[in-house]
């Protein structure tokens, strides 16, 4: 109704102080499909659930490896996630050029957060519409930043962003406790777990739509696809369920 | 205060009929929601302190710090849109670095507000951006240590501009609140964000300007009134985020840092003990609601 007047741009607060065309875009990231994100002491894992078009169509990428050390986890306008997730390659390489270091993940975090910020105070632009899971290791240990089109960066012990990823939330804050002390193949597990509590009825994970990235234990961030996700997805909800969705693949 | 619908309040640096620009006071709403933010002014040193709403149990503890440093002796606490704030910070830094590569010397806390208030109100000039949502409390701690003019390179002028005199203290503890406008003042003590106006009444109560509380009070009477500012907000857990910058010979050496956990620990217990003795009280002299909606 009369919210209209004020929503038209990213230049203008409502009477209330808000600004509609920033929550509109933090919308765009509650339309993407949902991914999951949870560290340990020794471990960063990200878990996506991955969307095709229709039958025939490939699985839209949610998980894009940064540097060796990082990666991250996308929800909403995948193009704007590349936008992203170039700068912060270029930003990485740039650190580890000049420095001789990987870059630390609160700053890369913070950058964009910046970056983002921009395109919510001035005219001819619009926010970014795309949430990230920005996680891995890097000097100082395991981390999960939750990245927002606002511009606001917080660190996390655990969460999820996407469509329905309320459900996964719930799952994480019941059993955050256990995070901390988990081991690699249980924090994949709750990973899945939470990630499954946020499908819909008809659906289910399978190695075509699940992804994920793992990185700690002194291991390099690495990407499962396809066939690799398999035993993890076995081990998570049991074999039936793994051996089902290795028919799906053959 | 009828601004809605009269087509005025749309666009950023217009003027209504009586003079106002409705979009700064609109950013100021934004900050009215944000989480209580306090500075306070001692005779040796600044205190911030900060009210952090925990708004996910998923959130990391003791991360997301809101506090920052600017140069070495400098800290700015922001309350409302917290992107503004680093956007802010950002910008802080750029300057304190660029009077450093001039004049070989820390920027003034004075300079520094000045040149932010500056900034600040750059942004309602323009239809083509927006305030910022935020008011920032900035303060420090200026060295009392007798500089030539112009730092390490040589010496200034004895006399006229730039000259300087004989034996005169110029350093010191300083204060500072900048609003979405750009207005800012100097402050013994200061308060922003949801529960600014109980922190006001309570920073009245100190006296801060007889200039008699020492940094340690300081930093167990910040504690105090950021609970007491929580109380109208009681339902929501917070975290206590607490910085200080004293003089050099203090217990910060002229930085600005974090207050250690065990004094901040000391400072919240005593804080909660005040907090139940005064809702003790309450309960025999209920009725006497406060006005608290007189804002506006």
């Amino acid at each position: 109704m009369f919210r209209n007047n004020y929503d038209n741009d990213s230049v203008t607060f409502s009477p209330q102080g808000r600004i509609f065309q920033v929550e509109y875009a933090g919308e765009a990231v509650k339309q993407g499909s949902v991914v999951v994100g949870i560290v340990s002491k020794t471990h960063a894992v990200l878990a996506a659930l991955k969307r095709n078009a229709e039958e025939l169509s490939s699985y839209q990428k949610k998980v894009i490896p940064i540097d060796t050390h990082y990666g991250v986890a996308l929800a909403g306008l995948a193009s704007d996630a590349r936008v992203l997730s170039n700068f912060m390659r270029q930003e990485s390489l740039r650190e580890r050029l000049t420095y001789g270091r990987p870059m630390n993940l609160s700053e890369i975090a913070n950058r964009i957060g910046e970056r983002a910020q921009i395109n919510t105070q001035q005219y001819g632009r619009r926010p970014y519409g795309v949430g990230l899971l920005i996680s891995g290791v890097d000097r100082n240990g395991p981390h999960l930043f939750e990245f927002q089109p606002s511009g606001m960066v917080n660190e996390m012990l655990a969460t999820s962003i996407g469509a329905r990823s309320q459900m996964a939330r719930t799952y994480l804050e019941k059993n955050l406790d256990q995070f901390a002390d988990a081991t690699k193949e249980e924090l994949i597990k709750h990973a899945l777990s939470a990630l499954k509590d946020s499908l819909s009825q008809d659906k289910e994970l399978t190695v075509d739509n699940t992804s994920v990235g793992v990185v700690g234990g002194g291991d390099l961030f690495k990407l499962y696809e396809g066939q690799e996700v398999s035993p993890m997805l076995a081990s998570a909800f049991g074999e039936g369920e793994g051996e089902e969705s290795m028919e799906v693949d053959t | 205060m009828t601004s809605i619908g009269t087509g005025y309040d749309l666009s950023n640096s217009v003027f209504s009929p009586d003079g106002r620009n409705f979009q700064v006071e609109y950013a100021m709403k934004a900050v009215e929601n944000g989480g209580t933010a306090i500075g306070i002014r001692c005779k040796d040193g600044v205190v911030f302190a900060m009210e952090k709403l925990v708004v996910s149990k998923l959130v990391k503890p003791g991360a997301n710090k809101k506090i920052s440093t600017v140069d070495k002796n400098i800290g700015i606490v922001c309350s409302g849109l917290m992107p503004d704030g680093r956007h802010f910070v950002s910008r802080a830094r750029d300057e304190a670095a660029s009077w450093r590569g001039l004049y070989k010397a820390p920027i003034p806390t004075s300079a520094l507000a000045n040149r932010m208030g500056s900034y600040v109100q750059a942004y309602t000039l323009y239809s083509s951006v927006r305030p910022f949502g935020l008011t920032s409390i900035l303060g420090g701690w200026d060295s009392e240590a007798e500089l030539p003019v112009d730092g390490q390179v040589g010496s200034g002028p004895k006399v006229g501009a730039g000259g300087k005199k004989e034996g005169q203290k110029r350093g010191g503890p300083f204060l500072y609140m900048i609003e979405p406008s750009g207005l800012y003042w100097g402050y013994y003590g200061a308060a922003t964000g949801k529960g600014r106006q109980s922190a006001k009444s309570e920073l009245e109560k100190l006296n801060l300007s007889e200039g008699d509380i020492t940094l340690e009070q300081g930093v167990k009477e910040a504690a105090r009134i950021i609970y007491v500012a929580h109380e109208d907000s009681k339902d929501k857990d917070f975290e206590l985020e607490m910085s200080w910058v004293s003089s050099l010979d203090g217990p910060t050496k002229g930085r600005h840092e974090e207050v250690p956990k065990a004094l901040r620990e000391e400072a919240e217990a005593l804080a909660k003990k005040v907090i139940e003795g005064e809702d003790d009280d309450d309960e025999e002299a209920e009725g006497g609601a406060t006005g608290d909606q007189m804002e506006e």
